[in-house]
């Protein structure tokens, strides 16, 4: 019956069928035909646009970190190498859930509670970084347990890196400073261009002053990625340019001797070379061993509690009184300034009084030095003739000859971050203190106390002018560059060696000579062999100003923070001089007590044990 | 032998299975070279090249007869699949029958057409009137009701464009045509705010601007367009695809097939697939024209278009036209559920073709 009516009205159906069907057909095609144009449109008219999106998908750039350059010591000898090591890493760019990696982590090699806190920390610190380190030196079984699992996890890890190390700890500390995480302050300092994937830079001593050097170039890698940033091959590589080495002055076997002696005080010692500024030793107690510090992120704070600001580079940055060592400079601004002549005699009393005042300046020999000429003054150290002759010179006199030995600058060593240190004036004093200079301010200054601040490193470089008669050297640490004088050290050599007289010069030396060698010198029963022709001269730092009428200066109960700093200059041999130095041992007592014989030693120890090398 | 597998156009079987088998090939780079699923797939094509003997060597009138019961199964098995469904990305669009995974709503696309196409034939007057066309929108809107709860909207708006193409076919007058486009038109902003939810509305707007969220709902669309685009004229190569092998273009097997099928044989490759779809599709516009019955007819005519409009929505979806709504390009994606409805619809197609 259906099929009967089917054919009943089979034509116009059929044909209303073939109508739409056809209909429909073409919309379809019409819609394919401009499918294909689009199609046309993306790989053909576009392909350029679209191929270099794809390239630019699958293709990175890698930098490849250089090797930094090794720090020898002046022999040769290795003071800052490389190792390698390995390390679990997050790439916090890329990874979704550090969370969820760091429990995967710990679950194949164990973490400790402390890993994570410093990962958590870094991470926020460091958030400029792409990968942070989750945990260092890995041994074979934890680098193929963590291989294991790195394909679950984007963003999760193992590198090589090249690792800072120092052979001699301690030791060398100070002078070579530490490398560490680049942070947000480096950035600004550094070519960013040249540290894309690099995590460390040198942070202080000559690690940081001589990163450019010792960091080199980097390479590149152009490597075929995936999409979730895993390596998949390298198409073209470029190797880095490794840092170059970098040969230091010091002498290791010396730096240890000076090291040992100086290991359980807080203080510092520098040995130079008066004729090339050679630095040959030079330490800051105390002071932690490098290697420990990068493992960490922060070195242990009880240990450092326990030490006295172990971190602070006291050799340029250790703010002083020069005390008693600066007497031979002002002795020579006297004569030089024809306020006193050298065989001239003077009453020196136990104490100094300005006209109109009660203040009594006391000399350190409670009982006063007597009749007392310059040499005399010098040798047994006396206060009240500094008193004198400082009084009777005024500030403005003082500080101008001051100047021509750089104090209140810095030296120019070749250390970041050195400090100036203070030479006041009038001005300065107003300024930073808020009070007017008064003559008892000139007073003290004359035997190095009051605002007068010096670090080691300008008192050993004064000491290297008085050794050189006024010729000037810039301390340095690189064995391979000259240091070159600047237009305002030449005009102050200029000075220091026409202006003054060579008899002056020699008034002053012999008197720094008999400190050592005459019984009666401060320095006398510091020094056991005299052999070397050693010359220096003493100095004791009051700390805290005993009351006026106290004359015990070493009174035992004082606590330890408010003992003496003791100080020491010196140089050898007595004509052309090799060697100088500046020690300075904090809150320990007198000057001949301390660091004269410690000088004096490390002294005989560079002629017995070191000179003989070269 | 024809007669023995009851295939009655060699010209069409041939034409399938180059492209079914060639899709193997592809779905081997697109897995980065995983023979595992290939293999998989290889056996999910083996059981549905049976399922399609099975379905021709059906007299075509005793398939109109099953219909309805077809029809009323799928709607089982999509309420199943709302209760007991396989939890999948936040939506239940899987169940598991025999151990297979079977997605009901792929199949739908075949299924409804074929209840409509039953329901037309069912009454002699071939005039559709305004309660023939109420109903026959039940038809669609029932399974479709399922689909939507799911949640799955491209699915649902495929399954209720091949509805309307066997509607359309079936002679809606031209009246009604153009109240359906206008209630469309007024509805469509109303849709928009009420039916959409947002990930949705998202992925219509990065269709136009897939920069605006590049390594969001963008990035699809953006790495699909760079396969496309950087496999110029002649293509990369087969296995030589960067965006595929890298796999920075996501879903390869399935929704980006296409993508990286012209990444590694480009614009030319393209034109050469086109031809072998032309000549499946041509000769199931042949079988058609020569159907003798209106349910075959209708249902024959509604299968040639629907694999068109197929094959168009993947393409447009993997070069940036439109919206990511995931369908599957006919016989190269990977995925059982669509195989079973392609094959299903080729097995009418051949059963069509037997009675001519």
């Amino acid at each position: 019956m259906r099929k009967s009516f089917w054919d009943f009205n089979r034509v116009n159906a059929e044909r209303l069928f073939n109508n739409r069907f056809a209909i429909l057909i073409l919309i379809l095609s019409v819609l394919t035909i401009f499918l294909i144009i689009r199609i046309y449109f993306l790989q053909v008219v576009s392909f350029k646009h679209f191929d270099t999106l794809s390239e630019t998908n699958r293709i990175k750039y890698i930098q490849t970190p250089p090797r930094r350059g090794i720090i020898y010591d002046r022999n040769n000898i290795v003071l800052a190498d490389n190792s390698s090591f390995y390390s679990v890493e997050i790439n916090i760019k890329e990874s979704k859930d550090v969370i969820k990696i760091i429990n995967a982590v710990n679950k194949e090699i164990g973490l400790t509670k402390k890993e994570i806190e410093i990962f958590h920390k870094k991470k926020s610190r460091y958030s400029h970084h792409n990968s942070i380190v989750l945990k260092s030196n890995l041994n074979d079984a934890e680098i193929a347990k963590v291989l294991a699992i790195r394909y679950k996890y984007d963003g999760l890890d193992v590198t090589a890196s090249l690792m800072r190390k120092y052979p001699h700890n301690e030791i060398t500390a100070h002078v070579l400073g530490n490398i560490g995480y680049i942070d947000k302050k480096d950035l600004f300092e550094l070519d960013r261009k040249k540290y894309k994937n690099v995590k460390y830079t040198g942070k202080t001593g000559i690690e940081k002053y001589y990163e450019n050097v010792l960091y080199g170039d980097p390479g590149y890698k152009r490597v075929e990625v995936n999409a979730r940033g895993r390596q998949i091959r390298d198409i073209e590589e470029q190797s880095a340019t490794p840092g170059s080495d970098v040969h230091l002055t010091l002498d290791i076997e010396l730096q240890k001797f000076m090291y040992s002696k100086l290991k359980d005080y807080a203080g510092s010692s520098i040995l130079m070379n008066p004729k090339n500024g050679e630095i040959l030793a030079m330490v800051s107690s105390p002071t932690i061993n490098p290697n420990d510090k990068l493992w960490n992120f922060k070195t242990d704070n009880e240990a450092i509690k326990k030490l006295k600001s172990p971190m602070f580079n006291r050799s340029i940055n250790g703010l002083y009184s020069p005390g008693s060592t600066i007497k031979p400079i002002l002795a020579l601004n006297g004569l030089h300034n024809k306020i006193i002549e050298s065989k001239t005699e003077y009453y020196a009393g136990p104490f100094f009084q300005l006209p109109n005042s009660n203040r009594r300046y006391r000399d350190w020999k409670p009982e006063g030095h007597g009749i007392v000429d310059l040499e005399k003054a010098i040798i047994q150290s006396c206060d009240v003739y500094f008193y004198m002759l400082a009084n009777n010179l005024g500030i403005q006199k003082m500080t101008s000859f001051f100047k021509y030995f750089s104090f209140g600058e810095k030296t120019g060593i070749d250390m970041p971050y050195e400090s100036s240190g203070v030479l006041p004036t009038n001005e300065w004093k107003v300024k930073n203190i808020g009070h007017k200079w008064t003559k008892g301010d000139t007073v003290i200054t004359g035997i190095g106390q009051g605002y007068f601040l010096t670090t080691p490193i300008q008192l050993a470089y004064a000491t290297s002018i008085i050794a050189n008669n006024g010729s000037i050297v810039i301390p340095k640490l690189n064995k391979n560059i000259q240091m070159k004088k600047n237009k305002k050290i030449l005009e102050k050599e200029n000075y220091l060696k026409n202006k003054i007289s060579l008899k002056d010069w020699e008034t002053i030396n012999n008197a720094m000579f008999k400190v050592v060698n005459q019984e009666n010198g401060t320095a006398y029963w510091a020094t056991k062999n005299k052999y070397n022709n050693i010359s220096g001269k003493t100095g004791t730092v009051q700390v805290y100003s005993l009351s006026q009428k106290t004359d015990v200066r070493e009174k035992e109960d004082i606590p330890d923070y408010l003992k003496d700093h003791s100080l020491y200059i010196g140089y050898a041999p007595k004509e052309n001089p090799e060697i100088v130095i500046a020690t300075i041992i904090e809150n320990i007592g007198s000057g001949s007590k301390y660091a004269a014989p410690i000088s004096n030693e490390i002294i005989n120890y560079y002629f017995d044990n070191i000179r003989e090398k070269y | 032998m024809n007669k023995i597998l009851s295939i009655s156009d060699s010209v069409l079987f041939v034409f399938i299975m180059l492209v079914s088998l060639f899709g193997l090939a592809l779905l081997y780079s697109a897995t980065n070279q995983d023979v595992d699923i290939v293999i998989r797939q290889g056996s999910r094509l083996l059981f549905c090249f049976i399922l399609m003997i099975i379905v021709s060597s059906i007299e075509i009138n005793k398939l109109k007869q099953l219909t309805p019961y077809i029809y009323i199964i799928c709607l089982i098995f999509l309420a199943i699949t709302l209760f007991w469904g396989h939890d999948s990305k936040g939506a239940k669009r899987w169940i598991i029958v025999m151990g297979f995974s079977l997605q009901v709503s792929e199949i739908l696309k075949i299924t409804v057409p074929m209840m409509l196409a039953w329901y037309f034939s069912l009454s002699d007057d071939k005039d559709i009137s305004l309660k023939k066309l109420i109903f026959s929108f039940l038809i669609i809107f029932a399974p479709i009701f399922f689909v939507i709860k799911q949640p799955d909207l491209g699915t649902s708006l495929i399954i209720l464009l091949c509805g309307t193409i066997t509607i359309f076919l079936g002679g809606i007058r031209k009246k009604y045509i153009a109240y359906l486009s206008g209630l469309l038109i007024v509805f469509m902003p109303v849709m928009w705010k009420f039916l959409l939810l947002p990930y949705q509305k998202q992925r219509i707007i990065t269709m136009f601007d897939p920069a605006s969220d590049p390594l969001g709902s963008g990035y699809h669309i953006m790495q699909s367009k760079i396969a496309v685009g950087s496999g110029g004229f002649f293509g990369k190569g087969f296995l030589n695809g960067t965006q595929s092998q890298l796999e920075f273009l996501p879903e390869r097997g399935t929704d980006f097939i296409f993508a990286v099928f012209a990444e590694e044989f480009g614009f030319i490759g393209i034109l050469i697939l086109l031809l072998f779809y032309m000549a499946i599709i041509i000769r199931c516009v042949y079988i058609t024209s020569k159907a003798k019955n209106y349910f075959s007819k209708i249902l024959s005519g509604s299968i040639t278009a629907i694999l068109i409009l197929l094959i168009i929505t993947n393409i447009s979806m993997a070069v940036g036209v439109l919206p990511v709504v995931g369908v599957t390009l006919p016989l190269l994606s990977l995925g059982g559920s669509s195989l079973i409805s392609i094959f299903l619809a080729f097995g009418i197609i051949f059963s069509v073709n037997r009675r001519n």
